[in-house]
């Protein structure tokens, strides 16, 4: 445990319990217990994930294709059996009682589910009444959530020739008909070009803002994981191998690197930076004519730096900060870059990755 | 419960009299069959050449003609092949996630199987009634045979009539459903479709008259819930028992039985599908 419990140092109070578990936080809506998913032929699609997420938050989790996301999503919606631990979601057990977490949660799954051969408001209608929303009240919201989602001008239109991202857009308002207490995600974005997808972290962040809503969502990318989430679970091969805010999943990985260009770089200029006060040097080297210089926070250390090279005559020619990424983050806990995954996935967690996955993941 | 049934019920509606082409061929594929099977295949002119003069009302369940035989038949027929299509319907919807997005909802899961089997009984009664008012209206058109009602066809009669299709309907529509829910690979349930439709129809007396069967073919066609159908049906249409096979409370309780039995068999295997696992 000691590699897990010490990324677990969210914004949330994280308790770890003797036998590794966890202990629940206060108002947790979601509470996943070692929870595992054994797929016939051994695949291990979840491996004892133990995670909460609190009300209110936005919870990402960020892995490769087949890393057992959206299985987790299946379990949480109540669509999936799992072969090992427990989850609770809003208070019930997702095994013993789905009918009371159908109830509070909203699913935009991965795949459009939209009906083609419907317009996009007779789909929300359709909607409202599996969730037994009064018929004055479902369509007050359809109006709203259509504006919302900038689908007035097109509601009374056939779905089939809405384009990629108004579907998705038209799937994510379905989702929210009933006022979920907690809404599932599952690759809110996949397949959208980047402004549909800009727009929906829009949307979300706007969710967000104006309702006290859980959001629960998984992606691949890291940036949308970034702008988006509270808190990310790191989850690869079934396991959760990190867990905090995007701030301190960078912070894991060290501070700012500062690139110093300067007509010649030796180690006398490094010299000069490692006996700066108040100047806590991660690493440094010298490339070429350039300085590279790790810091812990490079908004307080770079005027510093800079104002010592002035006063020792060293010419500065460019400077460049760089942040650290989650992808290094997430490099550092994998062993490898997120995009290497597609390409690369291990045989065992392979089905998930191809079109064959779709449906099987769907059992 | 009744609100989501009507709402999928209403859905599966939509989708169907809006595309054009369904619609043409609701009307299109009965005429085909009354026009040409039915015209063509006139068995009842080889008696007429023989000139034996025996009652053609025995070989045809009481039908004065083949075709008034046969469009009664082709009512049945069209139960079976709209049966076909609602089957076919979900397992598209599981394709494309429809029916996920059903499993999340707060629904109970027997209203899945239940929607759909209501909204392929709405379609396949209209389509049976078309074929009824084509085949009624060939009287009308000089060189066609068409269908002759008695005179004393009446509400009660129709009721009847209704009522035996829509046993049927049920029951083929239970069974479909479920196994559209059950099999995972259209490939498939086309297949096992076919390979049930094929030997219903054809070991029934809805378009061949047993008479004509060799015994052991008889036998079979004895059993077929679609003869207990077209024979009952039969002896409404033509207010007479000549020619039929049984009483028509005896075709009425056989279908009776057909169908509670598949209602039984696709409740086991919807439920088994929907399960989780």
């Amino acid at each position: 445990m000691p590699f897990r419990d010490k990324f677990y140092h969210g914004k949330l109070a994280w308790r770890a319990n003797s036998e590794g578990g966890f202990v629940p936080v206060e108002d947790a809506v979601v509470v996943v217990d070692k929870l595992e998913k054994v797929f016939s032929g051994d695949v291990r699609a979840v491996d004892s994930i133990s995670f909460e997420v609190g009300r209110g938050e936005i919870f990402g989790f960020l892995g490769p294709n087949g890393a057992g996301k959206t299985t987790t999503i299946s379990i949480l919606t109540t669509q999936t059996l799992p072969t090992g631990g427990r989850a609770e979601v809003l208070g019930h057990d997702v095994v013993k009682e789905p009918s009371k977490v159908r109830k509070g949660i909203g699913l935009v799954a991965q795949e459009l589910t939209v009906d083609d051969e419907l317009t996009g408001r007779e789909n929300m209608e359709l909607q409202a009444r599996l969730y037994a929303v009064p018929y004055s009240e479902a369509k007050k919201r359809i109006d709203e959530l259509l504006d919302l989602v900038k689908l007035v001008d097109s509601a009374d239109r056939l779905v089939k020739t809405y384009s990629g991202g108004m579907k998705k857009r038209l799937e994510l308002s379905e989702g929210l008909i009933h006022r979920p207490q907690v809404l599932f995600l599952d690759e809110p974005t996949l397949g959208l070009d980047i402004q549909t997808r800009t727009s929906m972290w829009e949307h979300i962040n706007k969710l967000k803002k104006e309702t006290n809503m859980t959001i629960f969502l998984t992606t691949h990318y890291l940036e949308e994981a970034d702008a988006l989430c509270d808190r990310i679970g790191i989850i690869d091969h079934g396991r959760v191998i990190a867990l905090d805010t995007p701030e301190g999943l960078k912070k894991t990985v060290g501070g700012d690197v500062i690139e110093i260009e300067v007509a010649e770089c030796d180690e006398d200029i490094l010299e000069v930076i490692k006996g700066m006060p108040g100047i806590a040097l991660l690493d440094g080297t010298c490339t070429g004519n350039k300085a590279r210089i790790k810091v812990p926070d490079s908004k307080t250390s770079l005027p510093k730096i800079l104002n010592s090279f002035m006063s020792k005559r060293i010419d500065v020619a460019s400077v460049v900060i760089r942040k650290p990424s989650l992808d290094q983050a997430f490099l550092e806990f994998t062993g490898r870059e997120l995009r290497d995954e597609e390409s690369n996935s291990k045989p065992g967690h392979k089905d998930q990755s191809t079109s064959r996955g779709r449906f099987r993941r769907r059992r | 419960m009744i609100g989501e049934t009507l709402a999928l019920i209403a859905r599966d509606l939509k989708r169907w009299y809006r595309t054009p082409a369904q619609i043409i061929l609701v009307f299109t594929t009965p005429l085909m069959w009354l026009l040409l099977f039915g015209q063509a295949f006139n068995i009842g002119r080889l008696a007429q050449v023989d000139g034996t003069g025996m009652d053609l009302r025995l070989v045809f369940g009481g039908a004065p003609d083949y075709f008034s035989f046969m469009a009664v038949g082709q009512t049945a027929f069209i139960m079976l092949f709209a049966s076909f299509f609602s089957g076919v319907s979900i397992l598209w919807d599981r394709k494309f996630g429809f029916l996920s997005k059903l499993q999340v909802a707060p629904i109970p899961r027997s209203v899945i199987p239940l929607s759909r089997i209501a909204s392929s009984l709405v379609k396949s009664m209209l389509q049976a009634t078309v074929v009824i008012l084509l085949a009624a209206s060939f009287v009308l058109i000089p060189g066609l045979s068409g269908l002759r009602f008695s005179p004393s066809f009446g509400i009660v009669e129709a009721a009847g009539m209704a009522l035996f299709l829509a046993l049927l309907g049920i029951g083929l529509a239970a069974l479909f459903v479920a196994l559209g829910l059950v099999v995972r690979n259209e490939e498939t349930l086309f297949g096992l479709i076919n390979l049930l439709n094929f030997p219903l129809m054809f070991t029934s007396s809805a378009l061949i008259p047993i008479a004509l069967m060799p015994d052991w073919l008889r036998t079979v066609a004895l059993y077929n819930p679609i003869t207990f159908v077209v024979d009952g049906m039969r002896q409404l249409v033509f207010s007479t028992d000549v020619g039929a096979e049984y009483s028509v409370a005896v075709d009425m309780l056989g279908i009776g039985v057909f169908s509670g039995l598949m209602i039984g068999l696709g409740a086991v295997l919807a439920r088994r599908a929907l399960l989780r696992n």
